[in-house]
């Protein structure tokens, strides 16, 4: 199995620790990660609110940069997904040739073979969940991980059509293939808050602490996420989250490779579990690592 | 199968109550049908709200599940197959609720009439020549024509849950951003700056809008082009402006983002000062490193020249 990588540049910068687990997980699973070379910014829906086209034009670019390796796109991150994902069937919808007037300016052009997965799919459906169970040397007894969804990975299902919206099986499914048990969260399909963090400030740390709230409630020893955007908004701004809501208590955050890597018997210090705000290196003791 | 059970949540006027509702499957019909049932052979104080059964008036829109959707066109068989047996039956959320499944639309009434949602046409226009527009032109607000009004894009929208004193429905963003987008309107900043002092900028992108209108009208996009539109209009005074054009500005830069500089460029120098706390926590971890400055992607050149080259393609 080989991918064009495209990281995305949270992973490049406060999310680190989630590329440095993607690409050792991946190594151990034999996946092949290809870095696409040249990537820029998906635009993360901000950039769209500036300039559409550009902002198409510049993702058209990513996904041609993809073709040229022939190779599927697989990005870490939810929003990444979507907004390439977006691009694809904007392009594929009627705006190819008016898209390649302008990558015309760069000497490139998308031909529409692209595709764009994100590493949860590419596990759950390329992989294959009965080959993760059987790599993985270290199943995750005893710990209680409650699968949170988010909103890009999901929504709009027109666009994101790996599974059910309205009942996402995908996470519970992979926390029982690493051993783990899956815990329920209510909130698992709503949103964290992230990119209104700055104009709707006290709305989002409402949506982050009502979300640590419900996995307290739940009593998992965990939160794993698909996305990195979710991961930093949970882990990041718990403590303004707590504050909002009112709640006590810390629930550490796992991007999905973290909690794969476990699995798969790397070390808390591998999977970067000492690089949250809200601590998680314990959860490698918890079972049975370092 | 059956048995069919409505789970509803109803509501006498004072208290809220569950009650089910059993009745003999039917293949073929409709989430509508099974409330008609009930209505006409179970309980006829069961009060919702039906009336062109076509899925163009808007009014019989409830959440099965937790999701809002038109009774009338849901399949009934496609629901129990995807949430089994039991369905659950709420009025839609972030309504008031007058009766059961009935919610109240007058105070949205209220609200969506705050954006102007009606023409105002243009100078040249007259009573007696008409206001005449291309195809072209029609083209960009047939899709925002088809909504219905039926609540469901307010339904789940997690901004609104959280708080609507500084947010509107998502069909008022619709609405408003249908006539800042019609060739033949000539006053789009008054339906502009209501909507832009009441929340335009606090959308949180979770797509629930999107993702429920049965028209598929997707008014996280119309917020998106509003949020343009206000930028066109030089109203761009504002934090999420900034952020977004710190995202803009990035991609032609470097390519990348630059996370620290991002909060400068939206807050200020003076605003982002009184983050420091969050700032050093971020450092204590490593997650922030002030001395990060992404060196520019293989291809840049390319990538300022197709961002030029869209730019004049609008001119």
């Amino acid at each position: 199995m080989r991918y064009a990588f495209f990281p995305g540049c949270v992973l490049d910068g406060a999310a680190s620790e989630a590329r440095e687990a993607t690409v050792k997980v991946a190594r151990a699973l034999d996946i092949e990660l290809v870095e696409l070379p040249g990537w820029t910014c998906c635009g993360a829906s901000h950039a769209q609110d500036v300039d559409e086209l550009a902002a198409l034009a510049v993702n058209a670019r990513n996904l041609a940069l993809a073709e040229r390796l022939g190779l599927p796109l697989l990005t870490a991150c939810s929003t990444c997904t979507l907004m390439l994902r977006k691009a694809k069937a904007a392009l594929d919808g009627g705006l190819k040739d008016k898209v390649n007037k302008l990558l015309a300016a760069a000497g490139i052009s998308y031909a529409g073979t692209a595709t764009v997965t994100h590493l949860l799919w590419a596990l759950v459906g390329d992989y294959g969940l009965d080959r993760l169970r059987a790599r993985a040397t270290r199943p995750l007894a005893g710990l209680k991980v409650a699968g949170y969804y988010g909103c890009h990975i999901l929504r709009p299902p027109q666009v994101m059509d790996f599974e059910d919206h309205a009942r996402p099986r995908s996470l519970a499914a992979l926390i029982a293939a690493l051993g783990a048990e899956p815990v329920e969260l209510a909130s698992a399909r709503r949103c964290c808050g992230f990119h209104a963090v700055f104009p709707a400030e006290r709305d989002a740390f409402k949506m982050t602490g009502a979300i640590n709230a419900d996995a307290l409630a739940a009593g998992a020893d965990c939160v794993v996420t698909p996305c990195p955007l979710c991961q930093m908004q949970l882990d990041m701004r718990q403590r303004e989250g707590k504050a909002a809501t009112g709640t006590a208590g810390d629930m550490p955050v796992l991007h999905l490779a973290q909690l794969v890597g476990l699995a798969l018997g790397m070390t808390g210090g591998e999977l970067g579990l000492g690089r949250h705000v809200t601590p998680a290196d314990h959860l490698a003791a918890k079972v049975g690592g370092r | 199968m059956e048995q069919v059970v409505y789970r509803i949540r109803r509501f006498d006027g004072r208290k809220e109550f569950w009650q089910e509702y059993r009745f003999a499957h039917e293949a073929n019909k409709t989430v509508l049908w099974g409330l008609l049932k009930i209505k006409e052979t179970v309980d006829p104080s069961l009060a919702f709200v039906a009336a062109c059964r076509s899925a163009v008036c808007g009014a019989c829109a409830v959440r099965v599940n937790g999701e809002a959707m038109l009774a009338c066109e849901t399949p009934l068989d496609a629901l129990l197959e995807r949430f089994g047996a039991t369905l659950v039956l709420e009025p839609l959320g972030n309504f008031p609720v007058i009766r059961d499944l009935v919610v109240d639309w007058e105070p949205k009434a209220a609200r969506l009439a705050e954006a102007k949602p009606w023409l105002v046409p243009r100078e040249e226009f007259s009573a007696e020549a008409g206001c005449r527009q291309s195809q072209a032109e029609f083209r960009r607000i047939n899709a925002q024509t088809n909504c219905i009004l039926c609540g469901a894009c307010a339904s789940e929208c997690n901004k609104l849950t959280t708080g609507d004193d500084d947010f509107y429905e998502p069909f008022v963003y619709t609405k408003a951003g249908k006539f800042v987008a019609d060739s033949r309107d000539g006053a789009a900043a008054d339906h502009l700056r209501p909507v832009l002092a009441r929340g335009l900028w606090k959308c949180v992108h979770c797509q629930e809008c999107v993702t429920k209108c049965p028209k598929r009208v997707a008014p996280a996009e119309d917020i998106a082009a509003l949020r343009r539109a206000s930028i066109r209009l030089g109203l761009a005074d504002n934090q999420g402006t900034r952020h977004a054009r710190a995202f803009a500005g990035d991609i032609t830069k470097t390519g990348r983002l630059n996370e620290t500089t991002m909060a400068v460029k939206t807050d200020g120098l003076l605003k982002s000062a009184t983050r420091l706390p969050f700032a050093l926590r971020l450092l204590r971890r490593g997650k922030l490193n002030p001395f990060h400055f992404p060196a520019p992607v293989e291809g840049i050149d390319g990538v300022r020249a197709i961002v030029k080259a869209a730019k004049e393609a609008k001119e």
